[in-house]
């Protein structure tokens, strides 16, 4: 079963308008006015689906869908976020727990009617769905049990983040279907064309990203002694304007590097402010006495970029049997989405959408996280994928080549 | 949302004029005192456009110059048909291109690849100047180039345009 950008994209406006639709049907409930930030269409590791959801409560609906595609759906709200919309609709709810839940049951309703609705007409084809149950739950434990994805290591997920005008609330859709009749579906969708890609080597270009992002780490490790663990790694789909949507406006620090070859394209190594500051000085063979970020610390995050860069591009390189080189680092610091910006325009240049590799590398030991997105030229992703040996990457990684 | 300064949530505790937040390749124009707000320009460009006769004003966040050749139906993406389009919902709620001034912040040259010629935040300022000239529309404030992100909130009761920068004093045009 093969993909192409036009079926990934037919999809990906699917669940877009989808979760519209839903925001739409909840503004006239509550006048509360809010809009779909973004959608993303992802193959994603099945142990790590709902990472971003850091370590919150969320509260939310979930059901069943059955039909022309089969999965579940959860809609979610941060838990300590829910007075406001609920007293929207029932005022002096929020008092009462079992009152605010069948107002959280009722928005989730409507707005999933017509989220699922949207995915049946334009599909013409017919989604049942199970009535709407109330579910809580910390992090990534609220959203639903893995869909049936038979043989496969990945999920397919939608998901769509949700903000209201001027506040801080944000909710979220997830969408889980089951993985063949999906790739079914998406199949029917793909023109026979050349820039088709058989689904399974999205997966494994997942693999190789997992295993580029372990390597990396391991450099972490042998240079500064925190242990680190890589996790997540996922390949989405978005429109290019949306590259940049995935950041905010908080601050990293990083590096980014252009590599040529088949594929061609930018990685970005980006820690935040704290953790930069945590893992320079890890670095560091005398103590810092200055507070905050300097000069040094910079320093010490160009090196580490650097060997993070060539532990991930390496691990590509090795599966792609090409070579992948890549220019010297250049340090950032500034707002997330600026650093992205640039880079998703330079590709927006010849392509209307974007795969976006994402992997996440992080420890208990200290706070520290890094993130390593990837943005490789579409085109060129396609070509890398239909010369990529299937066979050859299980190989690899067999091996323990990275 | 998530801010690097304390100022922004220090405000929105207090009732203030409704926020409208402008994505990328997306714009929005107001005849109310809205503010509208987009954030993490890089190469991208903020167009603000503010008619004080007709209290119109609208800002847009575009992200390439020209539309010409890219066969795609966003025009808001690009410098030319995002300010013509731009121009165009002012009048439609009131505005006249004889009285809109115009404030333009972004195009930074950061992480730009591109071999030889200039980079995208050059041709992206570029290109946005040269559509507010054929329509007329006179430049009052700028706040362009370098190599650091911008965002902005433009106050639509009076023209200002703030403009915040991470690692820079706050700038008011």
């Amino acid at each position: 079963m093969k993909v192409d950008v036009k079926s990934l994209d037919t999809f990906n406006q699917l669940a877009h308008e989808g979760a519209q639709e839903a925001t739409r049907s909840m503004a006239q409930m509550t006048g509360i006015d809010a809009a779909v930030d973004v959608t993303r269409i992802s193959l994603i590791d099945r142990a790590d689906v709902g990472e971003e959801l850091g370590s919150g409560e969320f509260v939310g609906v979930q059901f069943g869908f059955e039909g022309a595609l089969s999965g579940e759906t959860v809609l979610i709200f941060e838990d300590d976020q829910t007075t406001e919309i609920v007293e929207a609709l029932m005022p002096g709810a929020s008092d009462d727990e079992n009152m605010a839940q069948s107002a959280i049951q009722e928005i989730g309703n409507i707005m999933m009617s017509g989220f699922i609705d949207g995915w049946a007409e334009h599909l013409e084809a017919r989604i049942d769905h199970t009535p709407p149950g109330y579910i809580e739950g910390t992090s990534e434990a609220i959203l639903p049990d893995d869909p049936d994805v038979g043989d496969h290591d990945e999920v397919f997920v939608f998901r769509s983040e949700i903000q209201w005008e001027g506040e801080s609330v944000t909710f979220f859709i997830y969408m889980l279907p089951e993985y063949e009749p999906m790739a079914q579906l998406m199949s029917e969708y793909a023109e026979t064309g050349e820039d088709a890609i058989p689904i399974e080597k999205l997966a494994v270009f997942n693999k190789m990203t997992r295993q580029g992002t372990e390597k990396a780490a391991e450099n972490v490790q042998q240079m500064s002694g925190i242990e680190t663990e890589a996790e997540v790694s996922q390949i989405s789909f978005v429109p290019i304007e949306d590259v940049p949507k995935q950041f905010d406006e908080k601050l990293y620090v990083g590096t980014v590097v252009e590599f040529t070859g088949v594929p061609s394209g930018f990685l970005l190594v980006l820690f935040d402010e704290a953790s930069a500051v945590t893992v320079a000085e890890a670095l560091m063979p005398v103590e810092m006495e200055s507070e905050g970020l300097t000069e040094q610390h910079k320093m010490a995050i160009e090196e580490l970029g650097n060997i993070m860069t060539s532990g991930f591009v390496d691990g590509w390189a090795n599966v792609l049997q090409q070579t992948v080189e890549h220019t010297p680092p250049t340090v950032v610091h500034d707002m997330g989405q600026s650093i992205i910006d640039p880079l998703a325009a330079q590709l927006g240049q010849f392509q209307r959408h974007a795969f976006v590799i994402d992997s996440q590398m992080k420890t208990d030991e200290v706070a520290f996280q890094s993130e390593i997105h990837a943005l490789p030229n579409e085109q060129e992703l396609r070509e890398a994928l239909e010369t990529l040996d299937v066979d050859r990457a299980d190989q690899t990684e067999a091996d323990h080549i990275f | 949302m998530k801010v690097y300064d304390g100022s922004q949530s220090d405000e929105a505790e207090e009732p203030g004029p409704e926020r409208v937040k402008v994505g990328i390749a997306e714009y929005e124009v107001t005849a109310d005192d809205a503010e509208l707000t987009t954030s993490g320009l890089g190469s991208c460009v903020g167009v603000a456009l503010y008619d004080e006769v007709h209290a119109v004003a609208g800002l847009i966040h575009v992200m390439l110059p020209e539309a010409d050749g890219m066969q795609d139906d966003k025009p808001a993406k690009f410098a030319d048909t995002g300010t013509e389009l731009l121009i165009e919902e002012m009048e439609a709620l009131g505005a006249a291109t004889g009285s809109i001034e115009a404030k333009i912040a972004g195009g930074s040259d950061m992480l730009d690849f591109s071999e030889g010629g200039s980079g995208i935040g050059d041709r992206n300022i570029e290109q946005v100047k040269e559509t507010l000239e054929a329509y007329g529309i006179p430049i009052v404030g700028e706040d362009v180039g370098g190599d650091h992100g911008r965002s902005l909130r433009l106050e639509a009761a009076n023209g200002d345009l703030v403009v915040k920068s991470a690692n820079q004093e706050n700038q008011r045009l």
